[in-house]
Order: structure tokens, then sequence, then C-alpha cells
């Protein structure tokens, strides 16, 4: 969280800019309701934490310090927190792209004129109204279980599959699938976003003659990148911090031998299944630093490719 | 739906061939039965007898049995007609909340030059990573204090003070392509930064308001775990609250009635989508302004 | 301008939240004595509670109970988070295992005081009074008894003509039965019974058979390495037997009736607990019965009676008084009862169950006598189980399920478990 680059103003001329200092006072109106909403309702209860990751709360006794041991322990002697880590890492990086080329491809689609789309925009939003529901844990087993349709359809071809979600090998991708298939709210921003382009490019560029695939790479693509530039940020964010679909899937327990306990799940089991709240706080604050050293790389990264109408072009 | 396909027409249509469009509705069609079979499933689960229910994956309900329905409506001591109207309630006060105050915060961070700005967004995405886990009882802690457990306080104040950074950032990045010379017209014309927000952002913002306002209801109509911590007495349960009532792992639980009463929920939250929807693909009008 | 903006925003802010709260403050007012009670179950046990809970108020006018339900999963975070934040509801439903998480962090207060009066349970027996024990003092009251139990699908059963596990029948005759019933089914992904070496309950029955506890009085491991070795190991045999289901398949159970072997159609036997038949039955569409879980030849009792649930009170409630009036009631007078059924177990209170008898239906009458069948084959009570006892429990099910789908052998399987379980204990 050190330095992002940020929706800065173009750089401007003396006079101009001592206005803009003159700005300070509207700015903070504006942001009034959000630095109250920041100091008292969010503040408070992120330092409590910060703190408690320094004790040994146990959620029903009153805290008692405990220094570094919280750190110290899932560092040198936590294996389950290693292992947390590695599923996460791999669910982040499969999930995020697969999960962004598939809802922006659907976007292009949708924003077409195909007649009845309306209709298809929301169906493709049905998986993601249902969220957490126990429909999908029985749905996802349903498709890839021992009898699942997976199976079903290799058996086709006289392939006798596993049961892919209750397989430590495969689980995790199963977790994939489900993220990528919920891709509703990625798609319903990049929807918002390709309706944000002027049409008036596209007939110009059309006069100049430039085919579809110009036309995506020359205006689409680079008007789109902001919005590209929000959904990668933030499904990197939640993708860290997802906790529903294998809470749902694997009923809380992160299995089988653990190849489905993401980190926020492993962090939820120690603070309510085995009042170690203290030490749970110590695992969020090294998650947030992981996802903010995340949050920072892409902010430097977007200097290079993400442009802001508010930039001029 | 008349005037939106009048819209839509406003775009490129795909190829003239007639057979590449039906290639591209015969792809939309057997995406959208992928989409839709969990909802077919809990619907003919909600048809068929409990016992049927978890050996049973076909989507055609052999039987029309409605009654779970009506026993899933008056299952608890309290009906669902009460759990709809609390639940309608936040979720619309979400809205409202996340719409106004994310839109000011992000007007700032998007438009406006002040003094530690660097630091007020990276601090308010950092309000993104931390796992809601860790802050829940310190907030809770916080709530009692504050006499509002057990209310929709809890629920609704947070939307209204901007609490959901999400928004912020979302709308910091669609204000942004906004080009700037529509502020500076507007500027000379003597608005101040509240007429530049009012009369020629948030007019241009429609698809991300809309986007901002399918988001709000939504999540807060499916959000569970906050009225989980915060209501207590029945009868100020949401829906999803509810719904739990029916499931216990450890023993009974009322499978028909469950998905009986998933099923109902799933209709505010789609026509919610269907009528803000229309906005976003409205955007498109809108931004005529620009040209 | 943007002052306009901000004071509209928060004046609408605040009529909302006015309009929200009305109703609350409205009702805050009206109550004499009111008092918050907390359980977890589905609507059948809510509709009974409450029913048992109107009678109460019937008698004492001036009392108001205030209910707040919830499934299993979600009533321990929000519990504990209520606990934390010191906005305990006043009664409290507790578990055999987290009564001891939640008396011993002193969130719990102790009934002792309100022994005979208002809590007037004499005629539990003492070993049902001793099952709300922690450390010698009671901190809840039993409202069912409960056991181990298997179910099995008597359909099937009769159906492949082959004869039942009952109460006499031992491991090894168990494992016989499972795989002629995997045998004479012949069913693709069909299996005589769950593999249930994941299972903690049944590890117990077992080691409890040899002659040892889970935990001792220390709140140490008081089984040996060789004792888990030779569990894994007869599960391991028969899975590759083809008598238990398949390591992937079992993988799938979730601890819930609607994911359990027999529901899913998966297996004819599963291990589970004597309160739960009417859970399973309602999602099974063949005919389930039960009996106990196998013997050990010349071992000892494996079983004991445990409560199926218990009611305590918080540590921090303004009126324990009525908050034992309160479970005194629920425990003991004829209309609470009569309203709760056999719903959470069989009643430790000997004139309710036998009350209970000619009221309660065919599934509720086979609990009751499995109960009173079993009485001359339980053991006693084992020694309180130590603080980390709960994710012992989640490690042995990580550990079984290396050896069932992560082929680990069972001596690496066994060290692993004891290491795991150590570790555990020492940083609870």
């Amino acid at each position: 969280m050190t330095t992002v680059a940020l929706p800065q103003t173009r750089s401007e001329p003396a006079p101009r800019r001592r206005r803009l200092n003159a700005q300070d006072g509207a700015a903070y109106l504006f942001l009034a309701p959000w630095l109250l909403g920041f100091f008292v309702l969010t503040l408070g209860p992120t330092v409590a934490s910060l703190y408690l990751s320094f004790t040994n709360f146990d959620l029903l006794q009153a805290p008692r310090w405990a220094g570094l041991d919280n750190y110290w322990h899932m560092f040198a002697e936590d294996k389950r927190f290693r292992n947390a880590l590695s599923v996460t890492f791999w669910y982040v990086l499969l999930a995020v792209p697969l999960e962004l080329l598939f809802a922006l491809a659907i976007a292009l689609v949708l924003d077409k004129g195909l007649r009845g789309l309306t209709f298809y925009r929301a169906l493709f939003y049905i998986p993601s109204l249902l969220g957490g529901s126990v429909a999908i844990a029985v749905l996802w087993r349903q498709i890839f279980g021992y009898d699942g349709l997976v199976n079903e359809g290799l058996s086709v071809f006289g392939i006798d599959g596993p049961s892919w979600i209750s397989n430590p090998q495969y689980s995790l991708y199963t977790l994939v699938l489900l993220r990528v298939w919920q891709f509703g709210s990625p798609m319903v921003i990049f929807l918002a976003g390709l309706r944000q382009i002027p049409q008036e490019l596209y007939e110009a560029a059309a006069i100049d003659g430039a085919g579809p695939i110009a036309k995506f790479f020359r205006i689409t693509l680079p008007l789109l990148a902001p919005v590209i530039f929000f959904n990668l940020v933030l499904q990197t964010i939640n993708s860290f911090k997802a906790f529903t679909p294998a809470f749902i899937v694997s009923g809380g327990s992160g299995g089988p031998i653990d190849s489905t306990l993401f980190y926020t799940l492993y962090l939820y089991q120690e603070a309510f299944a085995y009042f170690r709240m203290g030490y749970a706080s110590a695992l969020a604050w090294v998650l947030l630093s992981i996802i903010a050293i995340f949050t920072a790389a892409s902010f430097l990264s977007s200097k290079y490719w993400v442009y802001y109408g508010d930039e001029g072009r | 739906m008349k005037d939106v396909d009048a819209l839509i027409g406003t775009r490129p249509v795909t190829g003239g061939h007639p057979w590449r469009r039906g290639l591209a509705h015969g792809l939309l069609i057997a995406a959208s039965i992928g989409m839709l079979y969990p909802v077919l499933w809990m619907l003919a689960s909600s048809l068929r007898p409990e016992a049927e229910i978890f050996t049973n994956f076909s989507i055609w309900p052999a039987s029309f049995d409605l009654r779970a329905y009506g026993e899933g409506w008056t299952a608890l001591k309290v009906s669902f007609t009460r759990f709809f109207l609390n639940s309608a309630f936040v979720a619309s006060a979400a809205v409202i909340g996340n719409v106004l105050a994310c839109s000011l915060a992000a007007f700032a961070f998007a438009r406006l030059n002040f003094r530690f700005k660097r630091v007020w967004f990276a601090l308010m995405l950092g309000t993104l990573m931390l796992p809601y886990h860790v802050t829940l009882i310190p907030q809770y802690v916080l709530f009692l204090h504050l006499g509002w457990v057990d209310t929709f306080f809890p629920l609704i104040v947070p939307k209204f003070l901007a609490v959901d950074a999400f928004f912020i950032f979302l709308m910091v990045q669609f204000f942004r392509t906004i080009p700037r010379e529509l502020d500076e017209a507007a500027m000379m014309d003597g608005c101040g930064p509240f007429g530049i927000y009012w009369r020629v952002i948030l007019p241009l913002s429609k698809p991300v308001l809309a986007t901002a306002a399918i988001f709000s209801f939504i999540w807060t109509w499916d959000d569970f775990f906050g009225p989980l911590i915060y209501l207590n007495d029945m009868t100020h349960y949401t829906v999803p609250l509810a719904l739990r009532s029916f499931i216990d792992s450890t023993g009974r639980s009322e499978w028909g009635p469950l998905f009986a009463m998933s099923i109902l929920s799933l209709v505010p939250v789609f026509a919610v989508f269907l009528f803000f929807q229309r906005l976003i693909i409205q955007g498109i009008a809108m931004s005529g302004l620009k040209g | 301008m943007p002052n306009v903006s901000r004071r509209s925003t928060f004046k609408l802010a605040a009529g909302l939240a006015a309009a929200a709260a009305l109703p609350q403050s409205v009702w805050a007012q009206a109550a004499r004595t009111r008092l918050r009670m907390t359980w977890w179950g589905g609507t059948d046990r809510a509709k009974r509670t409450q029913a048992a809970l109107d009678a109460y108020t019937k008698i004492n006018a001036g009392t108001q109970i205030d209910v707040e339900t919830i499934g299993w999963g979600d009533y321990w975070t929000r519990l504990a988070t209520q606990v934390a934040g010191g906005n305990a509801p006043d009664v409290i439903q507790m578990d055999y295992r987290y009564i001891y998480e939640y008396a011993r962090r002193k969130a719990l207060r102790p009934l002792d005081e309100f022994m005979p009066s208002p809590i007037n349970i004499a005629d539990f027996g003492q070993a049902n009074i001793d099952t709300g024990k922690v450390d010698g003092q009671v901190f809840g009251v039993s409202m069912g008894v409960n056991s181990n139990s298997l179910f099995y699908d008597k359909t099937t059963f009769e159906r492949l003509k082959i004869a039942p596990p009952d109460h006499a029948t031992t491991w090894a005759q168990f494992a016989e039965k499972a795989i002629a019933i995997t045998k004479a089914a012949s069913k693709r992904g069909y299996f005589g019974t769950m593999d249930a070496g994941s299972a903690e309950p049944a590890l117990e029955v077992w080691v409890r058979q040899r002659g040892r506890q889970l935990y001792d009085n220390d709140g140490k491991i008081a089984f040996t390495r060789d004792d888990i070795a030779e569990w894994f190991d007869y599960w391991d045999k028969l899975r590759r037997a083809g008598g238990a289901v398949a390591g992937d398949l079992q993988a799938l159970y979730r601890n819930t009736p609607e994911t359990d072997m027999l529901t899913t159609g998966r297996a004819a036997i599963t291990f589970a607990h004597s309160n739960q038949l009417v859970a399973w039955q309602a999602v099974n569409q063949n005919k389930l019965a039960m009996t106990m879980f196998p013997q050990t030849q010349g071992g000892k009792a494996g079983q004991y009676y445990k409560p199926s649930m218990l009611l305590s009170i918080s540590a921090t409630t303004p009126q324990p008084q009525e908050a034992a009036r309160i479970i005194n009631f629920i425990s003991t007078h004829p209309d609470a009862g009569a309203a709760l059924g056999v719903e959470r177990g069989v009643p430790p209170s000997k004139s309710m169950r036998d009350r209970l008898l000619a009221q309660v239906d065919e599934l509720g009458k086979a609990q009751i006598e499995y109960i009173s069948l079993i009485a001359s084959r339980v053991g006693t009570l084992p020694p309180p189980p130590p603080k980390g006892a709960g994710e012992i429990e989640q490690n042995l099910r990580r550990v079984a399920e290396t050896i069932s789908v992560g082929n680990a052998k069972v001596p690496q399987a066994a060290d692993q478990f004891m290491a795991d379980a150590k570790r555990a204990l020492e940083r609870a």
C-alpha cells in the first residue's frame, strides 16, 4: 500500500495549480461521508485486529499479549499455512485470467446487436445471483462427481474418470471453474465499459477502412483499459480473499486433504473452529501485505498500459 | 423491451449472414442451459418429495406438488412476507447509500486535486484487502456500544458512509474516462465542483451508476453474514438468514421449502437486474453528448 | 452546493435509519422480564421449542423470551461473536464438545447454585446429570440422551437376503457383511458400508472397546499409535476388499445427512448418532433401521450415553434465576416434554420418557427403544476432551483421507496423526 499510481491531474501551469489547491475544501466535502465512515467504522476495527494479531485472543476471554509468537509460528512451523498459501496462489493465478477472459469475451458478444440479448444477459448473470447457495454445492457435485456429467461424457470415449471434485489432484480446478462460471460481475462491468465507448469512434474507423480486428485493438481495447485494470485489480483482491466457494463446496473443511484450503478458509477455521482469533488476525495481516504488494505492482504497471480520458489521448 | 432493442440497433449488428447469427444464437442458448441448470434443478426439487431430492438430478419434475411453497412461506413463526420486506428495505437503502456516497468520494478522487490524495486513495484500497472475519468482533463491539445490534443500522449506515471501496474505485475508473474538456466547458458556464459532479459527471455515468446499483442490491440481498451477526430477532431477519433457518447440518432440514423459498428469493434480484441493465445499455445514448 | 448535497445525503440516511429502528425501539419498552434464548436447528425444532416456550410464558405472563435460531454451522460463528462482544443470549443451547470450550473460557455460568431449585432434575439419574459437568461443576442440562448408532438400509438388506448387523456383530463380521453387500448388489459405485476411518466417534468406540480412551483425565491422548494404526489398517483393508466406499467418493461426505453415503446411494450402512434417525430417514426413500456400532471380541463397552444437546446459562446474564427456571421447565415440565418430543434425542427424565412412549411416532419409538436396549451395553462417560480436541477431530479426517485418496501408507499416516495431535494439544 505504499506508492500507488493515482488518478493524477495533468501537470498544470502555475496559476491553475493555485486554483486547484483551492479545491482542498471542496474535495474534503466530497470525501466527508467516506472519511467519516473510514475513521468511525473501519479504522478502529482494523487497528484492533492488528493489535489482536500480537495476542493470543481466543474469542471468549480477554486477549493476552503474545509478542511475535503468532508470526513466528506461522512462518517457522505452520505447514497448513504454507499449504493454504500455495492453494490460494494457484487459485489466483488460474482463476483471475480465465474469468476475465471469459467475461470479456461474453461481454463483447453481448454488446452486439443480436436479437434477444436482454434475455441472454440476464441468463448469464444467473450463476452470480446464486452466490453461495447450497444449490451450487449440489450442482458441482453433480457435474464433477463420480457419476457426474463430465464422466458421463468421458465414458463415451471409454474413459473411466475419477470423482474430480473429491480427488485432491483435481479438486482445486473444479473451484477455478466455479469461479469462471460465476463470471457475471466482471461481465457487467465490461459491458458498462463498452457502452461508454463513443460509437462515433467506430464509425470514423470504419470510414478509414478498419476491419473488426483493427477496431478491437485500436479502439475497444485501449478505451476499455481502465475497466480492464479495475477488473484485474479487484478480481485479484477478491480471489486472494476467496472464501465462499471452498466453504460451500468442501463443507468448510477445505478437503480432501486440504487441497481446497483457501487462505481465508484456513483463517476462518483457526478463528472460529479452533478459537485462535489472535492467530487468525496475524494471518489476515500477512494476507493484506501480500495483496497490497500485488495491487501496488498492478498500479505501477498500469502506467504503461492504462490511459484515461482525463489525460488526453 | 422494445425501446432497448431499438437502442441496441445503433450498435453494429454481427455478420450479415443468417447462418452466422444462427451459430451465435446456438452457442448462446447452449451456454444459457449451463447457466440455468442449478435454478431449474432447484425449481424441480421444490416440487418433488424430499426423499428424492438428493438422488434425482433431473430438471424435469415428475410431480407438480406446490405444497412446499405454502409450507415454506409460513414455516417459521414469522412469515416470509416480513423477510422479503426487510430484505427489500435493506437492499434498497444500500443502493441509495452506495450510489450517493461512493459517487461523491469517487468524484473527489477522479476530478479534484487535494492534499494527501495518494494517501487517502491507498488507504481506501487497503480497506478492501483485510478479510472481514478478523474485523468482525471489534466491529460488533462498536455497533453494540452504539446500541445498533438487532437493528438495520449496521447493515445500512456503512453504505451511506461509502465503506465499500469497491464502488468508489469502480466509479473512479469510469469517471476518468469522461473527457476533461466537458468539465472545463461547464466551469466556463460558472459551475463549481458540485455543478460539474451533478450536471456533467453523473448524467454521463449512467452505465456505471446502474452497475453499482445492481451490485449493491444483489450483494446486499444475498448477504448473509452481516444479518447473521447483527440481526437477532426473527422479525428482523432478511431472506437469506431465514433460508438458513431451514437447514441444519446435524439434524432435520426442510429441503423442499428451502428450495421453494430460494426460487422466490431470486425473483426480486432478477427483476432488479433486468431493470438496471436497461440503464447500462442506454449508456450509449447518453454518451452521444460527448461528440 | 456540495453542502446541500451532503446535508441531504445525511438527512436521507438518518431518515431511513430512523424508519428502520422505529419498531425496534417501540418493542424494547414493552415487556417486564425479557430474556434471549438461542439454539441451532431446522424449522421442526424451532416449532417444537417455540411451543414449549409459549407454554412457559403462558404460566409466567411477566416473561418474554426472544429466540434466535439458525443452522449448526452458522450458530457457532454468531455465538462466538456475541460472547466476545459481551452480548451473549441468556439461555444457550450447547453441544457436548463445545460446552468444554465455552465453560473453561468462563463464558457459561455454573448451574450448581440453581439445583435443586429451580432446576430439579433428580430423576435424570446421576449419569445424565454428569454429562453436563465440566471439571466438577454442572454447566449444562442434557436435553436428550444420545448414543452412536449404525443406520442401515433395511430395504436393501432384505432385497439382497443378507442378515443386517445387530448389537452383537463384531468388527470382523461387520467387514464380511459389508463385502457381501457390495458383491450381492454388484452396482458400480455402490458398497457395503461408508468408510468410517475418518469418523472420530467410530474411532472412540474402537479404542474404548480396547480398554482405552481418546483422552485421559489430564487431557492427554490416551490411546497408542498402534491403536490408530490398526484402525487405519482395518478400513484400508476393507476398502481394498471392496467392502467400504472408495476414497474419492467418501471424500464427498460433509458430515450432513444429505451428503451421507446412505443418502447419496453409495452404501448400505452409515455411522451416525441415534437422535439423527429422523433427519436421515427424511432424505432417504428406502426404509432405515438402527443398531449399535460393531463390537470387539471380548472387548469392553465402547459406546456410552452422551447428551445430544445441553442447555446452559450465559456467564453474563443479568437474570440467571429466570433463565434457570426456563431451563427447568423445558427439561421437566410435561407440557414442554409433549411439545419437544424426541426431536433432540430421548429425554433424560424417566417420567417424561415413559409419558412420551405413548405419544411418539414409529421413528421416535425406535429411538426410545434403542436407548433402553443398549442400557446394559454402554460404558461410563469418558474423561472430558481437552482444548484442541476439535482440531484433532479434523486432523483425523485429513490423515485418514491421505490413506484413502492420497495413497499414503498406514504406518506413516499413524505417525503423522500422533505427531499432529501432540502439536494441536500443545498449541491449544
